[in-house]
């Protein structure tokens, strides 16, 4: 199977599930579950396959290459599965609002260009998928109109920058080596000076960065999240967000070699040690900025740039160990984000919308589903034992620690302490507590929205408890980087500096619930009541204002609210009104009076004889 | 403890249980809750009993109702008592509960509290001395014993009637029935 | 021998736990100049919870207190009672750090579906004072970690028996300090018994126990108390060659804490949180520094 076919699948489903919606909307959706589901299924034969071939020809003499490697088939199956599953959600999702075509056409592209740009095998093409990703994604973002026009724009100035940056990057790199393709590159970049590689690393580090939403750079990312269609932020923050870390895979590892591009620098100004501090400070930042955020999605959001500093630290150290956890927290975070945006989504599906936390709760017992899937949504992301979130975030502890960097483990750490106040913030709010009488009669999720869900829970737990399964395959990623094997078995990792064994833990785990609940069954039955049936000094409770809340670590929030603040958002904005204020004052030239025209054509013409007759420079 | 404790103990550890271990709830209903904090605190030592205060009605086994019952009051007391875990015990102190004491004429405070409640045991006195308690507790362990603290079970055969006697000083009440009534009708019918 | 140590680790704990409980209430009535309860209060009290009715709001309801007990079983496996250690080789510090926040978790999740603004505050304020405490507890940890080069407890136990007490070398020293100043954090005693305040919020997540799941949440309190006090031993305190000396300085330590909890009053949530984030994570950073200076 070739990669063009693949990709000619990607793009014509995209295609022709709008042209589908155009003739004959009935079968638009399941085409595009077909479409997106065959990819998924074509995709997974490609495993351990590597092959290179150009497929186009003549563009500035440039061959365009497709190719595959371990890398990129790890990152294309996460793409097309995650990718599927969006589909399937987005089915009773989107089905009731306008423009539904224009939303799958966009969904599908946006999938097909990820795919293009992890089997680019040059930069031409793999500039060009970036480039479809970054405007699909812009459209879908701003799909809602309102403030998510806003939140588009935002993103789409900030990628502009970012594809500007790479650009200039690669016009250097085809002005000294004469060729874009990148595994020739990658023979002749690692003998490049040390400033030319500074140079490169800086360029492409800030489109990589913009994408992946690094701490200065992150200032898209949390209105981008929350204004764009719920079913949309399955793509958007599972993988989209990720090709920023796939592009630092690419630039650090692929082209210029890990020994040579994380020892850049000197003292403790060398580039990796920039790296992981700046991943240490998003991480720590963005927590404590998400413990703050009363919207369901903007809190996800934080905590997506926040985790996303977790995988820079991993693959800041260049050591198989942090490698390996860096590229697994990535898979995992797509997995566990994918859920939790997915049980938000279905809340917002049967409450109109609603994803404001201080007005949902009780919602558990509507719908339990929704509420499986928060909570190990939740649980991998804190990285609970045993879901698949604590393996990765256990390899990445464990480097920073052997690596003797305790104050790295340390921003990490608190970063997961912290993640844990907000995660039970996001749970407590949405789905424990009061059920509003409001919400009294909310029916389940549709089967649509639970069938993605259920898998991707299946998937956490898989991947806690057999976390062998992938690290095999990232272990072959490493090794085609040149590093050491791990020594992987299928529940953990076994090493003489500490040896992680999941199914010990999990056979202890299970072995003890079952003793307490043969425990609990002794006793009398408990008798189940109803929620109006609890303690308030003997009074009946008061209806709909029985939930806390609002501030709900109060205390906190007085403590930290002043220090973390979106400082770099704030002054963004701040720099866009002094934008706007500079070009209003210029257009105030526009007088619409022909006598002031006249005049400004005089001074300037003044302007040049003046410069002329002083340093006569024509 | 003597050899006849170890094997009551061995006979029924749960009765035992529910003996030693009282758990109070404190709820302030009038002026004889001035006698309870001699009572748990170094002066009198009600722990040595197993008599603790606890704060929700849901950890209780033991409820003191500490002077006159308004009627206002009333209501949280029986809200109180339908959410203690059975079985459960309590315990009247003062004069008032019993029949209004000094308040005997009052147009708002009850004059009989078995009326809407199970009372297992009264203290006589305005005030009781704190050892009264500790009488009172011992008495409790006698009727335990004896399988006659048997207010819970009381209230449970005869929940149509204390709702009823409930009803008809409230008129409708803020909750639903704690035990489905329309069965209990239809087994005395 | 494997089996008999998995068998008999929980147990062990489970009557320590339940020991140090009945202890902890007679010691402190003799502070007070009481007499006081018979040692064997708190299984008196198991024993009549468990013969209680109980109430339940919710599956999850249910499910949260088993499984923060379970958890809290589990714990035990994984930390070195003298030599008994069934589960030392899967995961080190780091699983045991992970899982202690398991049991706290559970019961979090547990209260928050009893509906009950009591439970809600009660939970805010635990989790906020665990933030509070991890702080100076991780770089605490951290500098153990690093000075010692391993991750795993075990080994963290024999170096300290081959050479001295964590606590009595140099380096280590400050963040010996550390530790005990936020010890009575992390059991959740007087001055930092906010989360439970039975006089202002009812008991907090525990409002809406009642019988076997009041029951099951003793247990763990009990359990809870033997794991802060436990690993404090085997990180400081170097551990014991054999089990009885260990339990003799788990004892030793516990009742310091008592007198520490007896004589303190309790503090406001925000004032908690000034302490830790003050004092303990200063001394702990001195320490990790220190540390950092010696590895060079």
């Amino acid at each position: 199977m070739s990669l063009e076919l693949l990709l000619i699948v990607a793009f014509g489903g995209a295609l022709l599930s709008y042209l589908f919606g155009k003739i004959c909307p009935q079968i638009r959706d399941p085409f595009a579950v077909i479409s997106s589901v065959a990819l998924a299924v074509m995709m997974a034969f490609l495993y351990g396959k590597t092959m290179e071939s150009p497929f186009y020809f003549g563009f500035l003499g440039l061959p365009l290459i497709l190719r595959t490697n371990m890398l990129a088939w790890f990152f294309a199956m996460a793409i097309s599965i995650l990718g599927a599953l969006s589909v399937i959600f987005s089915w009773d999702y989107v089905k009731d609002r306008e423009r539904t075509d224009f939303y799958y056409l966009m969904l599908l592209l946006a999938n097909a260009s990820m795919l293009g740009i992890v089997f680019a095998g040059d930069f031409v093409s793999f500039f060009v998928f970036w480039e479809i990703m970054s405007w699909s994604t812009f459209l879908l973002i701003s799909y809602n109109r309102g403030r998510a026009l806003g939140a588009g724009m935002k993103y789409i100035i900030m990628s502009i920058v970012g594809s500007v940056s790479m650009l200039i990057g690669m016009l250097s790199l085809y002005a000294i080596y004469g060729t874009l393709h990148i595994a020739t590159l990658s023979k002749l970049v690692p003998s490049a000076s040390s400033g030319y590689l500074l140079f490169l690393f800086i360029l492409f580090g800030i489109a990589f960065a913009i994408k992946n939403a690094l701490m200065p750079l992150h200032t898209w990312l949390p209105d981008a999240y929350a204004e764009s269609p719920t079913s949309f932020n399955g793509v958007l923050s599972g993988m989209l967000t990720r090709m920023g870390m796939y592009g630092f895979l690419l630039i650090i590892y692929v082209i210029v070699g890990a020994a040579r591009a994380l020892n850049l620098g000197p003292g403790i100004f060398k580039f990796n040690y920039i790296l992981a501090w700046l991943g240490a400070i998003t991480i720590v930042v963005s927590t404590f900025i998400a413990l703050l955020q009363n919207d369901a999605k903007q809190l996800l959001g934080w905590s997506a740039i926040g985790q996303g500093g977790y995988m820079i630290l991993g693959i800041a150290f260049g050591t198989s160990l942090g490698l390996a956890g860096g590229i697994f927290h990535t898979l995992n975070h797509a997995v566990y984000i994918v859920l939790l945006f997915m049980s938000v989504g279905a809340v917002q599906y049967r409450t109109g919308g609603q994803r404001d936390l201080d007005s949902l709760g009780g919602l558990i017992k509507r719908m339990p589903v929704s509420f499986i899937g928060a909570l190990l949504g939740i649980s991998g992301l804190i990285g609970i034992p045993l879901t698949n979130g604590f393996v990765s975030k256990w390899l990445i502890y464990k480097t920073l620690i052997l690596e003797g960097h305790p104050f790295l483990a340390f921003a990490a750490l608190i970063g997961t302490w912290g993640c844990i106040l907000y995660c039970y913030k996001f749970v407590h709010h949405i789905f424990l507590g009061q059920l509003p009488e409001k919400y009294k009669m909310v029916a389940r999720a549709p089967f649509s929205m639970q069938l993605p869900m259920i898998i991707l829970s299946l998937v956490i737990l898989l991947f806690g408890i057999l976390p062998g399964i992938p690290l095999k395959v990232i272990n072959t990623i490493g090794t085609s980087f040149g590093f050491q094997s791990l020594n992987v078995t299928t529940w953990g990792i076994a090493s003489e500096t500490g040896t992680l064994n999941t199914i010990n833990i999990f056979a202890a785990v299970v072995a003890a619930c079952v003793i307490v609940w043969l425990i609990f069954k002794a006793g009398p039955k408990a008798v189940p009541v109803a929620q109006e049936d609890t303690y308030a000094a003997g009074a009946a409770i008061p209806k709909d204002r029985y939930h806390y809340t609002v501030d709900f670590y109060n205390p906190l929030y007085r403590m930290i609210s002043p220090y973390f603040k979106d400082f770099i958002g704030g002054f963004c904005i701040k720099l866009a009104g002094w934008t706007q204020n500079v070009c209003h004052g210029i257009r105030q030239m526009y007088t619409g009076y022909i006598g002031h025209y006249v005049m400004y054509i005089v001074l300037f013409l003044a302007l040049l004889i003046f410069v002329q007759l002083k340093w006569s420079l024509w | 403890m003597d050899r006849n404790q170890i094997i009551k103990w061995l006979k029924a550890p749960a009765k035992m249980g529910h003996k030693y271990s009282l758990h109070a709830i404190y709820f302030c209903t009038g002026c004889g809750i001035i006698e309870v904090p001699p009572v748990i605190t170094a002066r009198w030592d009600a722990e040595r009993f197993g008599v603790i205060p606890v704060a929700t009605p849901r950890q209780a086994n033991l409820f003191l109702i500490t002077g006159y019952v308004s009627v206002k009051t009333l209501k949280a007391i029986i809200r109180t008592y339908e959410q203690m875990p059975s079985p459960k015990f309590t315990v009247g102190f003062g004069s008032c509960p019993i029949n209004g004491g000094m308040y005997w004429d009052s147009y708002n405070t009850i004059k009989r509290l078995d009326k809407y409640i199970p009372i297992d045991g009264w203290i006589a006195g305005c005030m009781p001395r704190p050892e009264a308690i500790f009488v009172a507790v011992t008495h409790l362990w006698t009727l335990i014993d004896k399988d006659m603290a048997d207010g819970y079970k009381r209230y449970r055969s005869n929940y149509h009637l204390y709702r009823a006697n409930q009803e008809q000083l409230f008129g409708e009440l803020e909750w639903p029935p704690l035990f489905p009534l329309e069965d209990q009708v239809e087994q005395i019918a | 021998m494997r089996i008999v140590e998995v068998i008999l680790a929980p147990i062990l704990a489970l009557l320590i736990g339940m020991f140090f409980l009945g202890l902890a209430r007679k010691i402190m009535a003799r502070i007070h100049w009481r007499y006081g309860p018979p040692i064997t209060q708190p299984v008196i009290d198991v024993i009549r919870l468990f013969s209680q009715k109980s109430v339940s709001h919710g599956n999850m309801f249910t499910l949260g207190v088993l499984f923060s007990l379970a958890c809290s079983l589990v714990l035990i496996l994984f930390l070195p009672m003298g030599k008994i250690c069934p589960l030392s080789s899967s995961g080190g510090m780091l699983v045991i750090l992970y899982v202690m926040l398991l049991a706290p978790f559970g019961i979090a999740l547990s209260g928050g579906e009893a509906a009950n603004p009591n439970a809600s505050i009660g939970i805010s304020r635990k989790l906020t004072l665990a933030l509070g405490y991890e702080v100076p507890l991780l770089v605490i940890l951290l500098a153990v970690m690093t000075h010692y080069k391993t991750l795993s407890i075990v080994n963290i136990v024999s170096m300290q028996q081959n050479t001295s007490w964590a606590l009595t070398s140099l380096p280590l020293f400050l963040s010996g300090i550390a530790y005990i100043l936020i010890l009575p954090a992390i059991l959740g005693i007087r001055p930092f018994e906010i989360t439970q305040a039975a006089q202002e919020i009812s008991s907090g997540p525990m409002v809406e126990y009642g019988g076997s799941f009041l029951a099951l949440a003793t247990i763990q309190h009990g359990l809870n108390l033997f794991i802060g006090i436990a690993l404090f031993v085997n990180l400081f305190l170097g551990g014991a060659g054999n089990p009885p000396i260990f339990f003799l300085k788990m004892l030793v330590v516990f009742v310091l804490g008592l007198f520490i909890n007896a004589a303190l009053p309790r503090l406001r949530i925000e004032q908690a949180m000034r302490y830790l984030w003050r004092w303990p994570t200063l001394i702990a950073f001195i320490g990790m520094i220190i540390v950092l200076i010696i590895r060079r």
